[in-house]
């Protein structure tokens, strides 16, 4: 038996402590992003009138660009977490024997918890420049010690960190359709091929986009994958913003920086979330 | 001598109740005489090595216990922390250069130092002592460093002269540079003084960035010591510009010529060393930073950093003979940035940075 009530009720703990841990400091933000900054000073000037500077500074098209490379990349590295994550995630569900599955879930799952910082590193040793698989980047015509090689190494970075979430979330997406529907495409005489697309990817749309929208969110927000194998010339927004707050003490900059960056993702998600509703909220039933 | 129950008694509970009295008194419960605690913040890599080392010999004969954290990137990234929460900052003691001295010293965040407890800053120089307006003494200084060109010799024999060389194209990504923040700008310094400019007229070298980062000679732009060591030990770069920790790191398993007495340019010179955060427990931090201070432990630590002690007596490694300028040769090679002056532009810099040389090096 169903009880709204209830249910709102017990919403309500989590709600109170919730929203003043979340909307306190975003305001706190907002806030700081309107002071005025002085050089030298540590945060804003608080006895300064508000104003807009902050923002009018990275309304310069350099600043255009970071933000762009922030999305290019981020969109590279989840469109291939997603082409390899699919496949993988098919593999497991549907012709993986028990044994295979639970070794490659367990996998999947025990390198969630491989710290980030180790991972990156390795990729780095494995296909910079003096790896022994710095030739891997010579397939796509790019030189490892060139700015396309950083880019190539974030790309890989990335990637390597939001397989696993992708392969796992949509390894819940194929279990949910019912393979009997796959057979019945097939005993209607259609192709494995066409069978695989029109069916099996066609219902899983929506998880696809899931997985996609989580990936693209954790690749977007990274600061330490550029960071680490960037070398300076991969710069996310996340490290200018790092680079303001922590480095030179802009507050106000930062802070600008956050939330333009805050607004755009949001808007971005809720476009690419509407996009998945109105589309394709019933292929997966 | 006869003693009667009764006495024995009286006695008996006299004696526990001296004894409980002095145990007390003696420091067992009492929370002044418990040991203190420091949070102490220094650099990664041989910093924090030898400072654990100097740590254990501190602590056989002072109880205080030691946490350490590391700074994450450039030591100025540690101010946003302390800003954030101050005056509740956990951390006591910090291990900074001149420019976050500076700062720390502008922003009223710190203790004088109490020379009756850090006897050892009597022998230290006066000019590398960082002072507030008042003319009170705010820092301990342990180091000497400074920050120079170099390259690696087994990776390129012949070198270079000038830093002008560096344009021509044998030089194509072979440069690892500091992050301009780094170093408070003084990779952009040296760049200037190569063009006849300095600090206060920093466009000569920006425009020489511009040629080098254009040309695609700038090979990896780094963020911290770890990152510069690593990048100049896996051989992927031959040339930089870095501190003598980062040179001297590589100079430990690679041949390393430091070009510091160019005709053309200048080495740069500043101090590292410890202060002390207010709020903190002072006395345990004074202590601890004069053990550092002693010339024993100053030679020992500047000896595994690779820079040139503070106090006279003690010795630098022979490694660094000719790292640092004899007294007749500093005017002719080395420079003193303002730092002052150069910590009030880090934020224009920074974004003159990411506005005009990531673009070009982005380009190759």
């Amino acid at each position: 038996m169903r009880r709204p009530g209830l249910t709102a009720a017990m919403l309500w703990p989590a709600l109170i402590i919730m929203a003043p841990l979340l909307l306190g400091p975003l305001f706190a933000l907002a806030q700081e992003s309107l002071k005025p900054y002085v050089g030298g000073r540590i945060g804003g000037d608080d006895a300064g009138a508000l104003t807009l500077d902050n923002y009018a500074l990275i309304a310069a098209p350099e600043y255009v660009r970071y933000f762009l490379d922030t999305f290019r990349v981020g969109l590279i590295s989840s469109g291939l977490a997603l082409a390899l994550g699919f496949p993988m995630a098919h593999f497991i569900v549907r012709r993986a024997r028990p044994a295979t599955r639970r070794v490659l879930i367990g996998g999947l799952v025990g390198t969630l918890f491989l710290s980030l910082i180790v991972r990156v590193y390795a990729i780095s040793m494995t296909f910079g420049p003096l790896g022994p698989l710095s030739g891997f980047s010579r397939l796509f015509g790019i030189r490892s010690n060139s700015p396309d090689g950083a880019e190539l190494m974030v790309v890989l970075g990335l990637m390597n960190t939001t397989l696993p979430l992708v392969a796992l979330t949509l390894i819940g997406t194929l279990q949910n359709i019912n393979p009997r529907l796959e057979e019945a495409a097939m005993s209607l005489g259609a192709p494995r091929w066409k069978t695989f697309f029109l069916v099996t990817v066609a219902m899983s749309v929506p998880g696809i986009l899931s997985a996609g929208i989580i990936a693209y969110a954790f690749c977007i927000s990274n600061l330490v994958v550029p960071m680490l194998v960037g070398r300076g010339f991969i710069l996310f927004v996340s490290n200018l913003i790092y680079s303001r707050f922590s480095d030179v003490a802009n507050f106000p900059g930062g802070a600008a920086l956050s939330i333009v960056m805050m607004v755009i993702s949001v808007s971005l998600f809720y476009g690419l979330l509407h996009l998945v509703r109105s589309n394709w909220q019933e292929a997966g039933k | 001598m006869s003693m009667t129950r009764r006495a024995f008694n009286r006695a008996a509970l006299n004696g526990t109740g001296l004894a409980a009295t002095s145990a007390l008194t003696g420091g067992l419960i009492l929370p002044a005489n418990a040991a203190e605690r420091l949070l102490v913040v220094q650099w990664g890599a041989n910093w924090i090595e030898v400072s654990k080392q100097i740590t254990a010999d501190f602590n056989k004969t002072n109880d205080t216990q030691i946490a350490w954290e590391l700074h994450s990137g450039g030591s100025a990234a540690v101010i946003a922390k302390i800003k954030a929460v101050w005056p509740n900052t956990q951390y006591n003691v910090l291990s900074v250069w001149d420019p976050v001295f500076r700062t720390l010293i502008k922003e009223d965040w710190l203790v004088p130092i109490d020379e009756s407890i850090v006897t050892n800053l009597a022998t230290i120089p006066d000019q590398f002592i960082q002072k507030n307006d008042k003319g009170q003494k705010m820092t301990v200084p342990l180091s000497t460093a400074g920050a120079f060109w170099g390259y690696r010799e087994d990776l390129l024999p012949g070198g270079f002269d000038s830093v002008e060389d560096l344009l021509r194209p044998e030089f194509k990504g072979k440069l690892c540079v500091p992050y301009p923040i780094n170093l408070t700008g003084l990779f952009i310094v040296s760049c200037a003084i190569q063009r006849g400019g300095s600090e206060k007229n920093a466009e000569p070298g920006w425009e020489f960035i511009k040629e080098l980062a254009s040309k695609g000679q700038i090979g990896e732009i780094c963020t911290s010591n770890s990152e510069y060591i690593n990048a100049m030990a896996t051989g992927q770069y031959s040339v930089g510009f870095w501190n003598n920790g980062g040179w001297f790191a590589t100079a430990k398993n690679f041949p390393v010529k430091l070009k510091n007495r160019m005709p053309d340019n200048k080495g740069f010179l500043y101090n590292e060393g410890f202060c002390v955060l207010k709020g903190s427990p002072e006395k345990a931090a004074f202590e601890f930073a004069n053990f550092f201070a002693e010339p024993k432990m100053n030679e020992l630590y500047n000896i595994n950093l690779g820079s040139g002690p503070t106090q006279p007596s003690a010795k630098t490694n022979p490694m660094l003979v000719d790292w640092y300028y004899k007294p007749d040769e500093l005017a002719k090679y080395a420079y003193f940035a303002d730092f002052a002056y150069l910590s009030s532009v880090m934020n224009e810099w920074n974004a003159r940075w990411e506005r005009e040389i990531v673009p070009l090096v982005r380009r190759g």
